[in-house]
């Protein structure tokens, strides 16, 4: 623990810390110095081994900072591993042991499909096959007694089958083992007993919840990704010594937090969201530092576009989520189409609107844009590698929205005339429009669609989207951010700094965050503060063991409690604060039915019943990376300057515009028309907005005229 | 202009605008009512549906909730404009929930709110919600055994409920006097004059937006383009009339079979969908008044449209239902209608033998053919009452192009189930097995889905049970040479010595005992015989299919423990033809 401790209290003083996002298409890695600069690379992410890409990125901004390896004193670390794994089906052979009677509760899930009216559905494979879900004899009541003490001979009896048929990984889950988890526990001793090399998971280690299947789920994606995770750790450790790093890894967390390594490879169902959370974290830095605590964080890029929210400072958490492959649909209507993983997880609705995403007119002559994708490779249109399918990109082109010549800073060259006939051809032709307008057209529905994705986070979670800030990022975030905030009625939007490798920095300001959870279901009357003390003193001794195994003394740790609470009756819940000093019932329903009223419009003055008892364990450490005073590297701010014709509304003619770098805020604010370009992004600004430079390196945009 | 464009007056990008809109607005609505309703079988369950009519009352735009409500709407509009056209003016709303009316059964109370703009409707939004109690003689107002509609509960022509923005104190003060728990329902009608509000704010907006004229001219376009889509796609199908029949084993009050006969017949570009034939009405509360035979006969063909039609009634301007009255799918009152739903399936049941007639490449078998519910009341030790209500979904039949789905919700429908734990938690009973039947998905080229086991163990002293099941007698059919899946069934006492209980129970249930159920399982599509020996193999490996059943169903030897198929004795049974080998 020591040299931990040493490497840490390094990277706060002197090192330099490394941010690295691992993408479908690039490897965006941020190199941040104490002083606040910033040095960035791009890289093509390499998909059989992503430690290659990784290494190839760190290699190159190390490079080009001149900063020895040996200084680099941690790295974070945003990874696809665990999502692949499971998008791929790449898991362990995974084995399932259950109670008697239960074996098909994974395969069961809750019965619903996502969408309506479709007969050709595929309902997704379990990740373990009936063969290997084993039942073990044994029973233990709702309220936790034991029914039927544990027959280890049938437990002996799996590990022996699993070992025959060469599984590497198990889960075990037992109906109520979130009310006493003793049998699975020792289920689980005997099979490591009796089949060394198993990697057993039991649920309760996980987040002992109610809901079998949601437990059983949770546990058996932990079991399935375990390998691949660790021999990626371990590889990704070797490969960085070969570079002369030696500081630890830290992993991003789908609940916007980081884990260390430690963490990533005994319980890696925390990070399998660990791709979106950092452009989370560094918006919920950023806020408060600006005037806008609460934001929308809105994230476009080549195939998807993503919204959260952040309020007073910290992202907005769901305890479950369905993982999935593709497009989350922003509607809550639609669940029964990924993995059930019960762990705290930024909210994110998902849309199928990138720059990739493809316009196209359906059989029945509507324009169609997304969720198809062109992605990165072939692209666009404009890419010229071989699709001729208009995307969202070329609409952009076709508008003068984009530099005519290259993206990505010169590096990636264009020609708008493929974008121009890839749209005249597949959309403007069908429908009789001009191919400026068909190109509004496609930027106009695709910019309703992230609207929605908006509206998901926001007004159906009753918050109101104008009293909140946007702010954008991502390759196509700036590009659409101020018509999608006018649709909204949302005034203020925000360009986060070097906005297209903001989820790398984002990582660079990340706490350490570690969930715990225990249940405690009775009637809140019934809850005396005896009952309690010694569950949350239960909850600190993990939160405590975890972040010390991390480096971290007693004063860096922030403990962060909450309950869950329901109405007696209700099957879901809500979480609420819970001061660290103390319980008391009074003040927590009050607390409650408060936030049932902001949810859900009303009050009900019904009995209240406590389920959970949460806590987040936060790591804090000076010397994370606050935006407060960045600085960026020469290369990350090259731009062009001048004027091109500009198509900002449809019917109206294309105007010449200013190009300018974004330099050009420091001398002032910028009256739109204008597009701001930089190294990665493409700032628009249409008539009637206006931008100025805000602190921690920010644009901020007053979007003038909004339409709700 | 070219051919697929959206119609003269419509511009396409406006019209694609509109139409995301539309689709996310309903989804706001249906949110709404889920923000601000009361009970758990809205909240939790999500038994209620929420859509988007235009000026006329032709739904335009549908939330995903229940899709078997949304049918009926049309009957419903009519109801409400017979009694109220002209006379409605902004803040108000009217509920209604008589079947006879084009209601579907007492529990579910629609409520229609008019959109002016202008003086003139514009747009309505119309919320469904599934009621926790509307009175009558049993709690929940569900009854399966009622034998006339009086005895159901209380029943709502179209009035309004809200009008001018202030609620209805009489109809109100009726309401809350004649349910069990006043306080959810009106709860949950104030949930859905809310989620109609924010529906009609949202309508306002595009219409401040685009126009009130050219909004209704998009809407009038949406459903034209749902209505030419449709009409092409029928315009490719088969010309002819095209039968089919099936049964619910009986009403539970007499053991005759209830047949349910359709006649599909295909014009130039549209249907009818004749139910002549098919049983009278019968005692029991299984009848399913004219717009739920309706909605479920829409959806059915909805099902069976290729691509992206919109949900909207488009579709159903292509389609003609009609049912002799005084049929189980057109009672006259006071028929009782409570437990329709069951006849709903299998109206969906029979529509899709028909249509499998005439798109074979797109409909499944049958599947399990509707939840079976197991309602068991009773009381606690400290004498408060305690009622579960379960509801065991089933699976799909195979497919055209694969198996079928195992553990799924009926098409018509898009309930969830209610977990082990938490039901334990709630009521007196221990569930000793929820899991799959193995050999009860109907032999295919494609394989039915499996049915679902689920045994409950009561730990009261006693309790009431209510159960009703269906497809005892009667098993999911199989399509194109695939056998029909396995029956359900219920049972009482242990596995060695358990006694077989009828298809409708209404019996005590005693402390230890312990009651099983089994789903049925679906059908099967096309001959066992031509199943790919290493699919059969596949389902030996995991334990869905016996090896002995591989052996005598699909003609494929395997070896149980290793799960490899004997190529020379499956060449062997095989070649002996289908009938030899079982």
């Amino acid at each position: 623990m020591g040299t931990v401790d040493a490497m840490r209290a390094e990277a706060m003083t002197g090192g330099a810390r490394i941010g690295v996002d691992v993408g479908g298409t690039f490897t965006d890695v941020v190199l941040a110095l104490r002083g606040g600069q910033l040095h960035i690379s791009k890289v093509s992410t390499t998909p059989a081994d992503p430690s290659l890409g990784v290494t190839a990125g760190i290699a190159a901004v190390l490079a080009e900072s001149g900063i020895a390896p040996a200084a680099v004193t941690e790295v974070v670390h945003g990874t696809t591993v665990a999502s692949n794994t499971i998008l791929q089906k790449a898991g362990a052979r995974t084995g399932l042991l259950t109670t008697q009677g239960f074996r098909d509760v994974l395969e069961i899930g809750r019965i619903r499909t996502p969408g309506m009216f479709d007969m050709s559905w595929k309902k997704p494979e379990p990740l373990v096959p009936r063969r290997w879900r084993l039942e073990a004899v044994e029973r233990i009541a709702a309220d936790g007694s034991v029914v039927r003490p544990l027959d280890e001979a049938s437990v002996r009896a799996a590990a022996a089958w699993f070992q025959a048929e060469g599984v590497q990984a198990v889960a075990v889950c037992f109906i109520n083992s979130y009310a006493n988890p003793a049998h699975e526990q020792r289920a689980v001793a005997l099979l490591r007993e009796a089949a060394p090399d198993l990697l057993a998971t039991a649920s309760c280690e996980v987040l002992p919840e109610i809901k079998e299947y949601e437990r059983t789920s949770t546990a058996v994606v932990n079991a399935y990704i375990l390998p691949n995770m660790r021999g990626y750790l371990s590889l990704l450790s070797e490969r960085l010594a070969q570079l002369g790093i030696a500081a630890p890894i830290q992993v991003m967390a789908s609940n916007g937090g980081m884990v260390g390594v430690a963490t990533a490879r005994e319980r890696p169902v925390f990070v399998v969201g660990s791709g979106p959370a950092g452009g989370v974290a560094g918006a919920a830095r950023i806020g408060p530092g600006i005037g806008s605590p609460d934001l929308i964080v809105f994230d476009m890029g080549g195939t998807t576009a993503k919204a959260s929210i952040i309020e007073a400072g910290q992202p907005s958490l769901v305890t479950e989520y369905e993982f999935r492959d593709g497009i989350s649909s922003p509607s809550r209507f639609t669940k029964g189409a990924g993995y059930m993983l019960k762990v705290p997880a930024v909210d994110i609705a998902e849309v199928g609107s990138g720059g990739g995403s493809i316009a196209r007119i359906d059989a029945g002559g509507l324009l169609v844009v997304g969720p198809e994708s062109a992605g990165g490779d072939p692209g666009p249109a404009c890419y010229g590698r071989g699709n001729r399918r208009p995307t969202v990109t070329d609409a952009n082109m076709v508008l003068g929205l984009l530099n005519p010549e290259a993206l990505a800073g010169g590096s990636l060259p264009v020609n708008p005339e493929l974008s121009r006939a890839a749209i005249e051809q597949e959309v403007a032709r069908p429908l009789g429009l001009s191919v400026e307008a068909a190109a509004h057209g496609i930027r106009q529905v695709a910019n309703v669609n992230m609207a929605r994705a908006i509206r998901a986070v926001t007004v159906e979670r009753g918050r109101d989207p104008r009293d909140l800030a946007l702010m954008a990022f991502g390759g196509g975030g700036p590009l659409h951010a101020v018509e999608v905030a006018r649709m909204l009625g949302i005034r203020r939007v925000l360009v986060a700094p070097i906005s297209g490798v903001f989820s790398a920095a984002g990582m660079l300001s990340a706490e350490a965050a570690h969930d715990f959870v225990q249940p405690l279901l009775a009637p809140l009357d019934a809850v005396a503060e005896g009952d309690v003390a010694p569950v949350l003193a239960a909850l600190r001794r993990q939160g405590e063991a975890a972040l010390a195994g991390e480096g971290y003394d007693r004063a860096e740790v922030l403990l962060r409690f909450a309950a869950d609470l329901r109405f007696q009756g209700q099957s879901s819940q809500l979480t609420v604060p819970l001061p660290e000093d103390g319980f008391e019932a009074a003040a927590l329903r009050d607390g409650f039915r408060q936030a049932y009223q902001d949810t859900f419009g009303y009050r009900p003055e019904e009995p209240v019943e406590l389920v959970n008892l949460r806590l987040t364990a936060v790591g804090v450490a000076a010397g994370r990376l606050d935006f407060t005073s960045l600085s960026l590297a020469p290369s990350a701010l090259a731009a062009t300057a001048g004027t091109r014709l500009v198509s900002f509304s449809r019917g109206a003619p294309a105007v010449p515009t200013p190009v300018l770098p974004r330099a050009a805020l420091a001398s002032g604010s910028v009256a739109g028309p204008a597009i701001i370009e930089s190294y990665d992004t493409t700032v628009v600004l249409p008539p009637g907005s206006t931008a100025t430079a805000a602190d921690s390196g920010c644009i901020a945009i007053d979007v003038g005229v909004t339409d709700a | 202009m070219p051919d697929h464009s959206p119609g003269a007056l419509a511009d396409p990008i406006t019209f694609a605008v509109v139409k995301n809109a539309m689709d996310a607005i309903v989804d706001e609505v249906a949110y709404t009512v889920i923000r601000t309703a009361r009970s758990e079988i809205v909240k939790d369950v999500m038994d209620y549906s929420a859509a988007i009519c235009d000026a006329h009352g032709e739904m335009v735009a549908q939330a995903k909730t229940i899709a078997q409500h949304l049918g009926a709407i049309p009957e419903a509009m009519q109801a409400v404009q017979a009694r109220w056209g002209g006379k409605l003016s902004p803040g108000d709303a009217v509920v209604m929930n008589d079947p006879y009316l084009g209601g579907m059964h007492l529990p579910d109370i629609f409520m229609f709110l008019p959109v002016f703009r202008d003086g003139a409707i514009l747009a309505w939004i119309v919320v469904i919600c599934h009621h926790t109690d509307v009175g009558g003689r049993v709690p929940g107002s569900n009854a399966a055994d009622s034998t006339e509609i009086y005895q159901e509960g209380l029943r709502i022509p179209p009035l309004k409920l809200f009008s001018d923005g202030g609620v209805n104190e009489t109809l109100e003060s009726i309401i809350a006097l004649n349910v069990r728990v006043p306080d959810r329902v009106l709860g949950d009608l104030r949930a859905q004059y809310a989620a109609c509000q924010v529906g009609a704010r949202e309508i306002q907006r595009l219409a401040d937006r685009y126009g009130t004229r050219q909004l209704r001219a998009y809407l009038a376009e949406l459903l034209d383009y749902a209505e030419r889509m449709t009409r092409a796609e029928i315009a490719t199908w088969p010309k002819g009339t095209y039968t089919f029949t099936d049964h619910i084993d009986s009403d539970g009050l007499s053991d005759a079979p209830v047949p349910l006969t359709v006649a599909i017949t295909v014009h130039e570009d549209s249907l009818s969908v004749d139910w002549s034939g098919s049983s009278p009405q019968v005692r029991a509360a299984i009848n399913s008044t004219l717009s739920f035979t309706k909605s479920n006969s829409f959806l059915s063909v909805r099902c069976a449209l290729r691509g992206e039609v919109p949900n909207n009634a488009g579709v159903f301007r292509c389609i003609h239902v009609t049912a002799p009255e005084g049929s189980v799918l057109n009672p006259r009152s006071p028929a009782p209608v409570a437990a329709r739903a069951l006849t709903g399936y299998r109206v969906m049941d029979a529509m899709f033998g028909a249509l499998a007639q005439i798109v074979p490449d797109l409909i499944p078998a049958a599947g399990e053919g509707g939840n079976t519910v197991v309602c068991l009341g009773g009381r606690h030790p400290d004498n408060t009452p305690f009622i579960m209500v379960d509801m065991i979904s089933g699976c799909w039949g195979g497919r055209p192009d694969q198996d079928g789905i195992e553990a799924i919700t009926n098409p018509s429908q898009n309930l969830s189930n209610t977990p082990v734990e938490v039901l334990e938690r709630q009521h007196p009973v221990r569930v000793e097995e929820y899991a799959l039947v193995p050999d009860s998905g109907g032999p295919g080229r494609f394989r039915g889905g499996l049915g679902l086991a689920r045994s409950y163990r009561l730990l009261a002293e006693e309790a009431i049970l209510q159960l009703r099941a269906d497809r005892l007698v009667f098993p999911p059919y199989g399509l194109a040479g695939g056998e029909p899946g396995g029956r359900s069934g219920n049972w009482l006492g242990e596995a060695a010595e358990r006694r077989t209980l009828p298809g409708k129970v209404t019996m005590t249930m005693r402390r230890g005992e312990l009651l099983t159920h089994h789903q049925a399982g679906g059908g099967g599509h096309g001959e066992p015989w031509q199943r790919a020996p290493e699919a059969v193999a596949a389902d030996v490996w995991n334990g869905k299919v016996t090896a002995e059943a591989a052996q005598a169903r699909y003609g494929v030897v395997v070896d149980a423990a290793t799960g490899a198929v004997d190529r020379m004795a499956t060449q062997a049974l095989r070649s002996q033809g289908r009938g030899e080998g079982r």
